[in-house]
């Protein structure tokens, strides 16, 4: 029961870690490093959902299956998601290296302002007055919008 | 404004976590598991019961994951589109990296696809086994920067081989059952030549994995450096 | 029947296939896809006459539920899964540059919504739905602009958080039943998911799949995509994407987690979204992120409907979806080629008559103006929402109820601007041949719905019944007990 507890902190300080990550930081990289920590997190409350202490793997060995076997679906499961990440990682460091070149800049502050500019150029206005985010949280440097 | 509000998600969040755990039965009993673990041996005939979970009870969900990988390389062609003849590349890595480049490679082929082969048997499997096989085609591409893997054969590769698994799948329901059902003969457990088709199955996902990581990780590497 | 497993599959294989068939004929390579998708609809077509009013599972691997996935097709599951299929043939994103790669997505985009359609295990729809996630990045990304990747990465960020969230939501699932099939965790909810770790679960699923959704508050992703993707691909999003992860939500809703505290939460979550997407709408000046904030706003009165509890929210959430997802592919396919300001509109009527007329009959349509469907949709969500106890429902009708109001004020003013001013410098261009076309067919297929709207009102009648019917859901899949 012990041993469990020290891994659920781990998982949710993970997670707790890299959301701060992404939300708090300003810096496209370290977003991402966010989001792996997060995902990191996740999969570790993944395996932990059926966690057994004493368990040993679900292979067979000498003959035989061992007695106390461990869940092998969450084992299943978190190879999925890391793949999935995996994947999902490489796409976000492509589009990255795309803005980086298109921008100059990884600053999520910078990249937003220039693409509202970018849009509003491309639709005819003048002023980025259309440039409401639903939920404040998200708005960009406040230049007073 | 925007960091306070951040903030007090962050803390909201804690506070619902702490809640969570205080009233959460840690008693746990998978079902889908201990079955699982119960009927595996019989039902499948694999030695590793993870490779029984991810290719036979839940083939679906792999067949999935390949998808993604596939998609991801398509959408990182898409992206990054195709890298300038003149662009500046960087320059070739020193002796110590190119030489044991080369010797790694045939070591690393062999390893990739020892454990892409003994899946079934001992903890790896296609996917481990094809990241290795990745690594090993693109350490050469890390150690000669000018090198550019043959991006045909990669797509070649991938497409065959993902087509492989599906048909692999259909091929169980032109005998009337449903799709991926595990077919040809069991075998005995532990021997290499068990499981029916769930080795078949590894090999595509190994083949597979190893050509789309090699292909993504070489057209990152080939976007021109900036300055 | 078990065929339906092609309607996933087969797209999948042959965009695995695709880029070898391009290499050895390049006419195969650009006419495969729509043809596949087109086997694929009639199949599906005759597939849901086949179904008629009934329900079946398919146990993939032929693997009893839960060892293994099950597939449940039901009348709902049936017809997303077709809206699917058939809406990216009509509007085949595969033109532009990389044409093998976007024909490479549409395809895939195919197979995978037929999927999360179908899907009755829970891990099993959290796949398919990263799998949309990824092909959407590609398919928004593909209009190759510095904006467009931007607004790409962004909506990127706020997804892969909301994954991450949806994962953990699982694990708190998975950890408190000890399975992750849809029927079984309805069959073991009411002992141990009715509780504070089952409404957090549901709040971390609700977050993580309603990103898709355009859920408040995920959804800061919205405007910019729509306003850069190409009008094909903000259709697709916009039109059928969102109303699949709706339904999703919705199916967890109803089998996983029925307690009255999860209605609540999505209630307030739709209420917030139809205050802030109608309000952003009616300060936008571009049109296409105009369209967006309402289509928040509308997905927000989708949400407020669905959190009705019984077979009558089913009923009067799948009524206001269907009807959108036919008039926004049409606003957005309309809107890419006026895309930009509003103000730039001016005198459009006289230019192309037919994009205007289309437009305001959508407009109308969207506001709830009788006899046109939007109306009785309407109307339907706030007969319900005024029958409930909880006060909190009649704060949701009026919500509604001035939501369409500022509808109306800036649908009309955009009207106004068609037919009553002059054109400016730059006159509003006029539409490609193609998209006016797949517009004027859904605005041809909405006036003759008024017509046939009992039948129509029936089928989702039975429809809403059957999704809400947890007993038979439980009985058509037969999970093995376990002990």
């Amino acid at each position: 029961m012990d041993l469990t507890l020290i891994f659920y902190v781990a998982a949710v300080g993970l997670m707790l870690i890299g959301s701060a990550g992404i939300v708090l930081s300003s810096h496209l990289l370290r977003i991402i490093f966010g989001i792996a920590l997060l995902e990191t997190g996740a999969n570790l409350l993944l395996l932990l959902a059926t966690y057994r202490e004493g368990a040993a793997a679900p292979i067979w060995v000498n003959g035989k299956f061992p007695l106390a076997m461990a869940d092998p679906v969450p084992q299943a499961l978190v190879l999925t998601a890391i793949v999935i990440s995996v994947g999902i990682l490489a796409v976000t460091l492509s589009l990255a290296l795309r803005v980086h070149r298109a921008y100059g800049t990884l600053d999520i502050r910078d990249i937003r302002q220039r693409m509202e500019q970018d849009i509003a150029d491309a639709a005819g206005i003048d002023m980025p007055g259309s440039s409401e985010a639903p939920l404040p949280v998200y708005s960009s440097a406040e230049s007073g919008s | 404004m925007r960091r306070i509000t951040s903030a007090l998600f962050l803390v909201g969040l804690a506070v619902l976590v702490a809640a969570v755990y205080q009233q959460m039965n840690l008693l746990v009993t998978p079902l889908a598991g201990d079955a699982i673990n119960a009927s595996a041996g019989q039902q499948v005939g694999a030695g590793n019961i993870v490779t029984a979970v991810v290719l036979a009870f839940r083939g679906f969900d792999t067949l999935l994951e390949l998808t993604i990988l596939f998609t991801a390389a398509t959408v990182g062609g898409l992206v990054l589109g195709k890298p300038r003849a003149d662009a500046p590349r960087d320059p070739d890595a020193g002796f110590i990296l190119q030489a044991g480049a080369d010797l790694f490679f045939p070591l690393l082929l062999v390893v990739g696809l020892y454990i892409i082969l003994h899946g079934h048997l001992t903890p790896g499997g296609g996917f481990q086994g094809g990241v290795v096989l990745a690594a090993a085609f693109f350490i050469p591409v890390l150690a000669r920067p000018g090198t550019t893997l043959d991006h045909h054969a990669v797509s070649l590769i991938e497409g065959l081989a993902g087509a492989a698994f599906i048909l692999i799948g259909l091929l169980a329901m032109l005998g009337g059952e449903v799709f991926l059902t595990p077919l040809l003969d069991k075998g005995e457990l532990g021997a290499l030549f068990s499981a029916g088709t769930l080795p078949l199955l590894y090999l595509a996902v190994g083949l597979k994995v190893g050509a789309e990581l090699a292909g993504l990780l070489a057209q990152l590497a080939a976007t021109e450096a900036t300055d | 029947m078990s065929k339906v497993v092609l309607l996933i599959v087969l797209p999948l294989m042959t965009a695995f296939l695709l880029p070898v068939i391009h290499r050895v004929s390049p006419f195969a390579g650009r006419w495969m896809g729509p043809a596949v998708l087109l086997l694929t609809s009639v199949m599906g077509i005759l597939l849901w006459s086949e179904l008629g009013h009934g329900a079946l599972a398919i146990e993939i691997g032929g693997f009893r539920p839960p060892l293994g996935i099950t597939l449940y097709v039901d009348q709902l599951a049936l017809l997303l899964a077709l809206a699917v299929t058939v809406g990216t043939l009509l509007l085949w994103p595969g033109g532009g540059e990389d044409r093998l790669r976007q024909s490479t997505l549409a395809l895939l985009l195919a197979g995978a919504g037929s999927g999360l359609a179908l899907s009755g295990d829970l891990f099993n729809i959290y796949v398919f739905y990263e799998l949309l996630a990824v092909v959407s990045y590609g398919l928004i990304a593909s209009r190759g602009t510095a904006a467009v990747f931007a607004a790409t990465t962004r909506y990127l960020i706020i997804s892969s958080f909301g994954a991450a969230l949806a994962l953990a939501g699982i694990a708190l699932v998975y950890q408190a039943t000890g399975t992750l099939n849809l029927a079984q965790l309805a069959q073991l909810a009411p002992e141990k998911l009715n509780n504070i770790q089952g409404l957090a679960a549901f709040v971390l699923l609700l977050v993580g799949f309603g990103v898709k959704a355009e859920l408040f508050p995920v959804n800061a992703w919205v405007a910019e995509v729509y306003a850069t993707a190409s009008g094909r691909v903000s259709a697709l999003l916009a039109g059928i994407i969102s109303k699949l992860a709706l339904v999703i939500i919705v199916r967890l809703l109803i089998l996983v987690f029925p307690q009255p505290e999860a209605h609540l939460v999505m209630l307030v979550l739709g209420i917030l979204g139809v205050v802030s997407g109608e309000l952003a709408a009616w300060r936008a000046q571009d049109l296409r992120r105009m369209l967006a904030f309402s289509s928040i706003g509308q997905l927000g009165v989708m949400f407020i409907a669905f959190s009705i509890p019984g077979p009558a929210g089913v009923f009067a959430g799948l009524a206001v979806a269907l009807h959108h997802m036919i008039v926004k592919p049409a606003l957005f396919l309309l809107a890419a080629q006026w895309g930009g300001s509003t103000a730039r509109l001016a005198g459009a009527a006289k230019v192309s008559p037919l994009g205007a007329g289309l437009f305001v009959l959508l407009a109308l349509s969207l506001i709830g103006v009788p006899p046109l469907p939007g109306f009785w949709a309407k109307l339907l969500v706030l007969v319900n929402l005024s029958e409930q106890a909880q006060p909190l429902y009649y704060l949701g009708a009026g919500i509604i109820l001035a939501g369409a109001a500022l509808e109306a004020n800036y649908l009309f003013r955009i009207a106004s601007r068609f037919y009553y001013a002059q054109p400016g410098q730059t006159p509003p261009t006029v539409h490609r041949g193609g998209d006016l076309a797949t517009a004027s067919l859904l605005g041809a297929g909405l006036l003759a719905s008024v017509f046939v709207m009992t039948p129509l009102a029936a089928q989702l009648q039975s429809m809403a019944l059957q999704a809400s019917d947890t007993a038979h859901y439980i009985e058509v899949v037969n999970p093995e007990a376990l002990p």
